[in-house]
């Protein structure tokens, strides 16, 4: 098999196709959080849409998340008066039925009925507001940052990705930070990985991986980012500050090593799809050979 | 006190060991505690079959106590039965008491991770898959203890069992306290050296907490579903 047949191999296995039962579970919730938000915002004209990696296209099957925004019209406060209330309000409607984690502008939902409980939906909700009734900038309260307000625009976030011509690129970049546990957020790499193959477009997946993680290995320094939607206004460098920089050099040193010294299965390992008993046959035999330590649980 | 400061070159050795193990994890100092976090691999025969991605809290006064275990990715339920404390989402990856088995005091943390970690996560993976828990699972709570301290001495004996954490909570034994298997022989003429054997194993603190979980249960809650006390046949 050539490096480009297996990643596009990896690709088809990490592919959530819409009828996964993972995308069924997701839509469910998505409609529960819906409702759950419509119902306390009764009075608000409200514009709730997908965004993240299923509007982008670039979801994979090991790490995904639905991003859902929930933006109020300009000038309506039925909702909350400042972006601080919208996003407290928001957060307090989603805890009648899930546990909330605030995250930045977002809001990270996780089970909170005993057989799901700390069960992470990957689902998180983005309260914001319009700045206009054009309806296409939004103004997101961000928690923890310099500045409390975000003036963003999905269309131009979500065109900027979809339109990238680097899609595959990106979902195998995805793939690769969450194998290496790196902590660089998605919108960051995906902008990282646009900005860097801009002038790859046209060589095949293997060659541009290999040309993404040679320019992070050799050039870190130099990689800046910038949002799309507000270049000049959101300031990304603190997303990608030269520690993470390093980490990312680390990391794309160890990847490039790697598929010199062995392959590229080394990196993202044997994608042959096994059957469900084969499986448990490879995992009996894996627990054969493994340290017999049992679990236990302080409190009864 | 800070084990990272206090032994720089001890740190930077498990840091290097850990990442040359699994690349992908990660150690990172936040408000002077060391966290190691990132994706974990399940591996059999150099294939991963499956990733978690976690944190481990490593104590301030570490290796001396386990790491303080977490899967981040929201993956496995919060529940007892997944051995995940619902209040903190901690995993309770082993009894502490036992850990010289598998992580004796002074083994590197990467004899963590390679050993009761990996059979934890693995475990996991079989009981999402519909497979029983590959290794058993001790009760949660002090039944636990119990079960785990009747498998280790061999007895059932609640009272006998206290007697033995008290013995190796305590700073130092002396030859003429009584035997804790209530034979009425001096603990020199009978059990010494299996105390003193277990005493080097078994941390201080852990039995002290141990003793602490079952006298706080009390006798009714640990023996409820025990046989009657059976008298004891310890091994000299």
């Amino acid at each position: 098999m050539t490096a480009d047949e297996y990643l596009s191999e990896v690709l088809a296995s990490q592919a959530l196709g819409d009828d996964s039962e993972e995308l069924k579970a997701l839509q469910t919730h998505r409609s529960d959080v819906e409702k759950l938000i419509r119902d306390n915002f009764k009075n608000t004209a409200l514009t709730i849409r997908y965004a993240g990696s299923k509007a982008k296209g670039t979801m994979n099957k090991e790490s995904y998340d639905l991003d859902i925004v929930s933006y109020v019209a300009s000038g309506d406060n039925t909702a909350g008066e400042t972006l601080e209330n919208i996003y407290e309000n928001h957060k307090k409607a989603l805890g009648k039925k899930y546990i909330v984690e605030p995250k930045g502008s977002a809001l990270r939902i996780k089970g909170c009925d005993p057989v799901n409980l700390g069960v992470d939906f990957h689902i998180d909700v983005v309260p914001g507001r319009f700045t206009d009734d054009t309806k296409t900038d939004a103004y997101l309260y961000q928690s923890g940052g310099d500045k409390t307000r975000l003036k963003t625009n999905l269309d131009v976030h979500l065109d900027h990705v979809r339109n990238s011509g680097v899609i595959d690129a990106i979902r195998i970049a995805k793939l690769w930070r969450v194998r290496n546990g790196l902590p660089v957020r998605t919108f960051v790499l995906e902008l990282a990985v646009i900005k860097l193959l801009k002038d790859q477009k046209t060589k095949c997946l293997s060659a541009q991986m290999e040309h993404f993680w040679t320019e992070l290995r050799d050039n870190p320094a130099n990689l800046c980012i910038e949002d799309p939607a507000n270049p000049n206004g959101n300031d990304l460098s603190k997303c990608l500050d030269d520690n993470l920089k390093s980490q990312l050099a680390s990391a794309a040193k160890r990847t490039l090593e790697q598929i010199k010294s062995s392959d590229w299965e080394v990196v993202f390992g044997n994608v042959q799809k096994q059957e469900k008993a084969a499986r448990i046959e490879i995992l009996r035999s894996a627990a054969a050979v493994a340290t017999p330590s049992r679990p236990w649980l302080p409190k009864a | 006190m800070t084990w990272q400061r206090d032994d720089p070159a001890f740190y930077e050795k498990e840091k290097a060991e850990i990442g040359a193990h699994f690349s992908s994890l990660h150690f990172v100092v936040e408000s002077d505690l060391v966290y190691v976090r990132g994706s974990f691999p399940v591996v059999f025969e150099g294939q991963a079959l499956d990733h978690y991605t976690i944190e481990l809290g490593l104590a301030q006064n570490h290796p001396a106590v386990l790491p303080i275990v977490r899967e981040t990715g929201g993956r496995i339920p919060h529940h007892e039965d997944r051995h995940i404390n619902a209040a903190d989402g901690v995993a309770c990856v082993l009894i502490p008491d036992e850990r010289w088995r598998f992580w004796p005091s002074g083994a590197p943390l990467l004899k963590f991770l390679i050993g009761p970690l990996h059979s934890f996560f693995l475990a996991q993976t079989m009981v999402e898959e519909g497979e029983p828990w590959p290794f058993g699972q001790w009760a949660h709570g002090p039944k636990g203890i119990f079960q785990f301290y009747r498998e280790l001495l061999q007895t059932s004996n609640l009272r006998v069992i206290s007697t033995y954490l008290d013995y190796l909570s305590a700073k130092r034994v002396k030859g003429h306290w009584p035997c804790p298997c209530k034979s009425g022989r001096r603990l020199r003429d009978c059990h010494f050296k299996q105390v003193q054997n277990l005493r080097d194993k078994i941390a201080r603190k852990d039995a002290e907490n141990s003793l602490a979980i079952l006298k706080t249960a009390g006798t009714s809650a640990i023996e409820l579903t025990e046989a009657r006390p059976r008298t004891p046949t310890l091994p000299a």
